[in-house]
């Protein structure tokens, strides 16, 4: 059997097994390893539970081996429950026994530091040696509600009920916090995994485990550090295409202080959670800021399909919810849905004259399950209707429990979303606990309806939005650009001159405008009639870091008589106000036409590689940090979206009499730098600042780069 | 004092702490994973080293010892200093 079949066969039996060892039970009762034996006992378990304890002979009543060596039958499982001191010698021994699946529910590696690193180390090793697939360690443990399985390998207070949900954490304290949670909203789950320090099996891994698991639907991932960006970023796209399944993912860390610090635009705009908020979008992986918002999304797509389209229909007995639930809609990108005449008259027809009969449907207060049940049914059947909101406030003559059977009754009937949302608590709770018990999402507030809906719709979008390749462009010298970087990093410098970055985009065909150093006025005069006028003439010494500021830089410069006199005037200027400057000479360069400026820029983030910038110069960078970004390599839909993302983008299309702007050489300067991020390493940090982009048809130019190494 | 009675003694204080028979332990036993001591008894174990050879030990690196030998040492390291 190939490694990768055994490990993806160790990783079922760890969800699957037919039988379990629990290292280091003890009968002690509050204790994580007593604990461990009592869930999976009462968890209703549909194999063999054998604890395994140096000191016991019997825990709950089960008869109890010293050693898992002294199991005479095979084991498929061990749950270690032993303190981090001795796992490695528990480990050891089910490696011995034969058993290739593990969970390490022991703190004290990793997460301590010291001793604890070693300890890990160690235990890798074991498992490496012996073809163990391992979860953990410090982690609360597996569950399975499989009803052919049964499994509650953890150390969590309840078994959850049933469903479609699969739930992946990398923090223990969170899945039991969660499991409290879901049950009071009668969520279930297929699969609930706390994985802890991930130092074998990782959430990537574990993706891939729910993508082939036919209980789970609906994936959730909470992470609180991401180690393969790339690899997770090519599972959740993988995973999403072939099965459809989505991926809502909460990633705790949001706030970084450290991206301050760094020494470009691009590195000080791009923090790791921007970085990462980009890069899951490109995956497809639905980000959500925290638990609420997940299940409110998670639930939506476990329990209802997906809309077709962004068109709903609101039923209400409230007119202020209708309004309120209108507003969030508009404002989440979706759209009411106009009624067919047929709707119309029927609603005409059954509704009282009071009813407003268009959208939002205001079935008036005093409703009662039957005109629910009418306006419901009605707009399911309207071709139309994308999706129903069904909002309940409850009056004194209110039926609570019975419109909520109603509405359980006639959306069953439909291919179509129904959310719901009763608003209050204490009266409505009868209604709510119908509606969640027969897996229909309901939302205290109409602003989490729509929002649920908005993103439920947007994943139906991504699913269907075709992918285009990665584009390779063939004319870039790849060699020349090493080469510059190569001799750099040599040199032990920490960037490259203007001179050297822009060869180094030059040599990815970047438009870099042409200059030439000119020592004379003559080859200043020279260079101009060639490139023709106007041209920017400026000085370049390594001693002059602000150039305007010595009157080193002129602009404009429209004729060869103006070039020679720029050419004194420079060198005048900077010989009286800088004298002991060593002047390389005067850079002469075309002068660029008007155009709108914009930023474009590289990082090299921890997790997940290289990243390109994009945002529009000026205000749009410097105040409203107007950027957006995206893991390279991409494609050319990826390189239109980071340009449609930005709220300055409207000055890139036209506006107010502005022309439109060259969006070909735009997305094409993306895509090149995209290709050079993942070709030299070597870049830590690039920025093109500005990227001038003219006119459609006429291109786009560059004159300054930074390159940090 | 030799090293067989050392390690008489240890067993006979591991035996009192953690109520098994001294035929039982072995010389490379592990306190937790062959013996079956909790963090409570490891404690328990270095007080009764300290009382059965009155020395007075560093109960952090003491409480790193987890097997019979290493206590042996361990104690031993005590004794003839």
């Amino acid at each position: 059997m190939s490694v990768i079949n055994q490990n993806k066969l160790n990783l079922y039996k760890i969800f699957n097994p037919e039988s379990v060892a629990i290292v280091g039970a003890t009968k002690v009762p509050g204790t994580v390893p007593y604990d461990i034996v009592i869930n999976i006992l009462k968890s209703d378990f549909q194999g063999i539970v054998y604890p395994v304890s140096p000191k016991e002979k019997v825990i709950a009543g089960m008869k109890t081996y010293k050693y898992v060596l002294d199991i005479e039958e095979p084991v498929d499982l061990a749950v270690l429950v032993f303190p981090s001191t001795v796992c490695h010698l528990a480990l050891e021994q089910c490696g011995q026994k034969g058993i290739k699946s593990a969970i390490i529910i022991s703190a004290g590696f990793r997460e301590i530091g010291g001793n604890g690193i070693e300890r890990e180390a160690q235990i890798k090793k074991i498992a490496r040696d012996y073809g163990i697939s391992f979860i953990g360690p410090n982690c609360l443990g597996v569950i399975n509600t499989d009803p052919e399985v049964m499994l509650n390998a953890s150390f969590a207070r309840k078994m959850p009920e049933d469903g479609n949900i699969g739930f992946l954490s990398q923090s223990g304290a969170l899945c039991t916090a969660v499991l409290d949670y879901a049950q009071a909203k009668h969520i279930g789950f297929s699969k609930f995994v706390s994985f802890g320090n991930k130092a074998d099996i990782n959430e990537i891994d574990l993706l891939y485990f729910l993508a082939d698991d036919p209980k789970t639907e609906v994936i959730l991932l909470y992470l609180e550090e991401i180690s393969d960006g790339p690899g997770l970023m090519k599972a959740a796209q993988e995973i999403i295409r072939k099965t459809g399944k989505p991926i809502l993912s909460i990633k705790s860390g949001r706030t970084e202080a450290g991206a301050s610090a760094a020494a470009s635009h691009t590195g000080s705009l791009a923090g790791s959670d921007e970085i990462c908020e980009a890069a899951f979008k490109q995956a497809g992986i639905i980000r959500c800021g925290n638990i609420e918002e997940m299940f409110n999304i998670a639930i939506a797509m476990a329990y209802q399909p997906l809309p077709q389209n962004n068109r709903v229909a609101i039923i209400t007995n409230a007119g202020g919810p209708g309004v309120l639930t209108t507003d969030a809609a508009i404002n989440d990108g979706l759209r009411l849905a106009r009624f067919s005449d047929e709707t119309t008259l029927v609603l005409k027809k059954s509704l009282p004259v009071t009813a407003n009969i268009k959208n939002p449907v205001d079935i008036i207060g005093d409703a009662r399950a039957d005109r629910y049940k009418v306006a419901i049914a009605q707009a399911l059947k309207d071709q139309d209707v994308d999706g129903v909101f069904v909002i309940l406030t409850p009056q004194s003559m209110t039926d609570i429990e019975s419109i909520a059977r109603c509405v359980c009754d006639v959306a069953v009937e439909h291919d179509k979303p129904v959310y719901t949302s009763f608003m209050g608590e204490a009266d409505v709770a009868v209604g709510i606990d119908i509606l969640q018990r027969n897996n229909f999402p309901h939302y205290i507030l109409p602003e989490s309806m729509s929002k649920a809906f908005a993103k439920a719709y947007q994943f139906r979008k991504h699913l269907e939005e075709e992918k285009n390749g990665l584009v390779t462009f063939k004319d870039v010298d790849t060699p020349k650009a090493q080469k510059i970087l190569n001799a750099a990093l040599k040199k032990k410098r920490t960037y490259l001159t203007e001179d050297q970055s822009l060869a180094v985009l030059e040599a990815y065909r970047l438009p870099v405008l042409k200059s030439v150093l000119a020592t004379s006025v003559e080859e200043a005069v020279r260079f101009s009639e060639e490139v023709g006028f106007p041209v920017v003439m400026k000085i370049i010494s390594r001693d002059i870091v602000h150039k305007s500021d010595v009157g080193g830089v002129i602009l404009d410069i429209k004729s060869t008589k103006d070039v020679k006199a720029a050419y004194d005037t420079i060198m005048s200027n900077v010989k009286t106000k800088m004298p002991k400057a060593r002047l390389d000479g005067i850079l002469v360069r075309k002068m660029i036409p008007d155009g709108v400026e914009v930023i474009l820029g590289i990082k090299r983030d921890v997790s997940f590689g290289p990243v390109v910038m994009f945002g529009l110069g000026g205000i749009f960078v410097e105040i409203l940090k107007d950027v957006s970004f995206r893991v390279a390599p991409f494609d050319m839909k990826t390189a239109l979206s980071m340009m449609h993302e930005t709220k300055g983008r409207a000055l890139l299309e036209g506006v107010r009499g502005q022309k439109e702007r060259d969006m070909q050489a735009l997305t094409d300067c993306l895509l090149r730098l995209s290709q050079l991020s993942v070709d030299c390493p070597q870049i830590k940090e690039l920025d093109i600042n500005p990227l001038i982009v003219l006119e459609k048809g006429k291109g786009a130019f560059l004159a300054d780069a930074r390159i940090m190494i | 004092m030799n090293k067989n009675e050392v390690t008489n003694r240890v067993k006979k204080a591991i035996a009192n702490v953690l109520k098994v028979a001294e035929s039982e332990i072995s010389d490379d036993a592990n306190f937790i994973f062959d013996l079956g001591a909790d963090s409570t008894q490891s404690i328990e174990l270095v007080a009764a080293f300290e009382e059965e050879f009155d020395v007075e030990m560093d109960e952090a690196k003491a409480l790193e010892v987890q097997t019979v030998s290493d206590a042996v040492s361990f104690i031993s390291g005590y004794l003839n200093s």
